[in-house]
């Protein structure tokens, strides 16, 4: 049984493999595929710098920036800390002075230091650097509450109208159905995007208690002013210096304060970033699953299809003119440890996914037997090369799980562009990543065995001139 | 402790008439730097620090042929300079504690005032008197000025002198290239 999977799920091209990274998956004995079916989630915070690990609430809490390291605020390096020696004088003995030592922080790239907007040497190396506080925090963090609030009202409502139209007698019931709904001033669930500057209380579930529902939260309307500041007198005569004056990038990147001056341009602490898993909607399998630690590179969970599907690759293209037939030596790759039979086929004259195709293409009748991979293979001399009698018209070489064969290629039209051929690959995929059938079956010791069928095109560059 | 310049035999100097290099103590040139005194004599300063693959080169302007008599302009260097591995420099006038990081190319219409750092990669070829403790970095060459300067390497001079000539072998001091002082 075959299924056809979407076309652009393996596309090889001229001098090399660009197979996009795409996840197969079997689960349920249902093919799950493409990179663009999947939902991409955050899985795990981690500082750039100092590569700590955080989990997604303390992250939240922090506002997504690490504790201890810093941005410049002049070109967004990383700020280290850099010490020096400053006479003190010694707090038993104030006539004489000791060597005490200060720390600020510094960008090796730009060479902007903390002294430059006036922020005083600390004693300790770290956790002695603050952000300035904004001046508004206060009023931002009221009227949040207060339309927290309101959108935890609106969604009472709307559940009350739902279970009344369902005319159960339950008790109120809060809908935790907050996964696909979409929340109004984000509410924050586990999978909606993290409002920053949200305070601490909306981590809290917002679950009030019937009695709760009668607090009200009152706020002041903003008031607008009639009079607003007057700009200096020498606003449009000052000459403008332009090292004072900050870029546009660097203000925004602060948009707390926003600073016009160079001189106010503080230090941020530095963003956190991300590591994401992928999971395919439609049987909410994960697929590709990261892990925690931000030093390591490897996977929990890897389905890639490139060691699963077998790969093509072009090995040496001959002279192709039109309507001519000539023979291009292609190469197969065996990812997996067992042996695929592969099965190709030309295109159909209907065939929806062959858009691209430029030339005919005469397929090997044959059925292509491709070997394991075998990590030891290398080392073993001893071991036998297996014989599988192959056809020399069709199969060039073979070389452990690799074989080269031959396609014909008979190019159509007279195009300035490439040759693109487009042709269909069936191989049998053995899911070993299925749970394992029940014991009444297990005694014939086989895995499901599942034959796919890919569309493969391939661009094989312009007709000889 | 080391008194004069401090260079190697695999250093290449050229002496090109009407060229000549002038050392003064205390200035530390690697092995593998070149400084080519083409179009004119070379004054270099105390305590500077010229490291591997540097090039200060006096050459004649783009637009003038060997053979036309042009004056031969001197090419100053005042002292604590560093100047990183790998970078260009031109300038005919370079003032005090300015650092060239490495691989800049600073032209020769440029005049580095004092403090100034060319930062790493950084191509400056414009015709302007750069102004004191300015920080050129960044691919677009975005400039700053800095509120300190940078600080003469004494440290790592003193270091590289004892080193160096554990390493390499030594030329004898020519005193007619040498001022003293």
């Amino acid at each position: 049984m075959c299924r056809p999977l979407p076309r652009d799920l393996y596309r090889p091209q001229v001098g090399g493999i660009r197979v996009q990274l795409t996840l197969m998956r079997s689960c349920c004995d249902v093919l799950c595929h493409q990179g663009r079916k999947g939902e991409k989630e955050v899985d795990s915070h981690y500082c750039p710098s100092c590569l700590e690990n955080m989990p997604s609430a303390e992250a939240k809490l922090k506002k997504n920036r690490c504790a201890n390291c810093f941005d410049c605020p002049c070109c967004m390096h990383t700020l280290s800390t850099r010490a020096t020696n400053i006479p003190a004088p010694l707090p038993d003995d104030p006539t004489k002075t000791a060597m005490k030592k200060a720390y600020y922080l510094a960008c090796g790239f730009c060479r902007w230091t903390s002294r430059d907007v006036g922020m005083a040497d600390k004693s300790v190396a770290s956790g002695g650097w603050q952000e300035p506080e904004n001046p508004y925090t206060q009023r931002i963090n009221k009227l949040i509450e207060y339309y927290q609030h309101l959108a935890h009202r609106e969604r009472q409502e709307r559940d009350r109208q739902k279970l009344a139209r369902r005319r159960q007698c339950m008790p109120l019931a809060f809908s935790q159905h907050t996964i696909h709904v979409v929340e109004k001033y984000g509410l924050g669930t586990r999978l909606q995007r993290q409002r920053t500057g949200a305070p601490i209380s909306s981590l809290a579930g917002l679950s009030l208690q019937q009695g709760e529902e009668k607090k009200e939260i009152f706020i002041e309307p903003a008031q607008a002013l009639d009079e607003v500041e007057p700009l200096p007198e020498d606003f449009y005569t000052r000459p403008i210096s332009l090292p004072e004056v900050t870029t546009l990038r660097q203000r925004l990147l602060q948009p707390d304060f926003q600073p016009a001056d160079v001189s106010q341009l503080h230090p941020r602490h530095k963003h956190l970033l991300i590591k994401r898993s992928l999971r395919c909607r439609k049987c909410e399998h994960n697929l590709i699953k990261p892990e925690f630690n931000p030093t390591s590179i490897k996977f929990k969970i890897h389905m890639v299809a490139m060691s699963y599907i077998p790969e093509v690759r072009i090995m040496s293209i001959p002279n192709l003119r039109l309507m001519k037939e000539s023979q291009v030596l292609l190469t197969l790759t065996n990812p997996v440890e067992n042996i695929t039979h592969i099965t190709l086929s030309a295109c159909e004259e209907e065939d929806p996914d062959d858009i691209n195709s430029t030339a005919k293409v005469i397929v090997p009748s044959k059925e292509l037997i491709l070997a394991g991979k075998d990590a030891a293979a290398e080392y073993d001399e001893l071991a036998e090369p297996q014989d599988f009698q192959d056809d020399p018209d069709v199969v060039a070489f073979r070389k452990s799980n690799k074989i080269g064969f031959f396609l014909k290629v008979i190019p159509q039209k007279e195009d300035d562009g490439d040759v693109t051929i487009a042709l269909k690959i069936r191989h049998d995929f053995r899911n070993l990543a299925a749970p394992l059938k029940s014991s009444e079956e297990a005694g014939d010791g086989a895995v499901d065995v599942i034959w796919l069928m890919h569309h493969v095109e391939l661009r094989l560059g312009p007709l000889a001139s | 402790c080391h008194h004069g310049a401090c260079h190697s035999e695999k250093e290449v100097l050229y002496y090109i008439k009407p060229g000549q290099i002038i050392y003064s103590p205390r200035t530390v040139v690697h092995p593998k730097a070149r400084i080519i005194a083409e179009a004119g004599p070379i004054v270099i300063g105390e305590g500077n620090l010229i490291e591997e693959q540097a090039v200060i080169i006096n050459s004649y302007p783009e637009n003038i042929t060997p053979e036309s008599e042009v004056e031969p302009k001197t090419m100053t260097i005042g002292v604590n300079n560093v100047f990183e591995v790998g970078c260009v420099s031109q300038a005919l006038k370079i003032g005090d504690n300015n650092v060239i990081e490495s691989k800049a190319d600073v032209g020769r219409n440029v005049i580095l005032t004092s403090g100034c750092i060319i930062g790493a990669f950084c191509q400056v070829n414009t015709f302007e008197v750069i102004p004191e403790n300015t920080v050129i970095y960044g691919s677009g060459c975005m400039r700053r000025i800095q509120t300190e300067r940078p600080q003469p390497q004494t440290l790592q001079l003193d270091f590289l002198m004892k080193i160096l000539p554990n390493y390499h072998h030594l030329k004898k001091t020519v005193k007619a290239g040498h001022t003293t002082s």
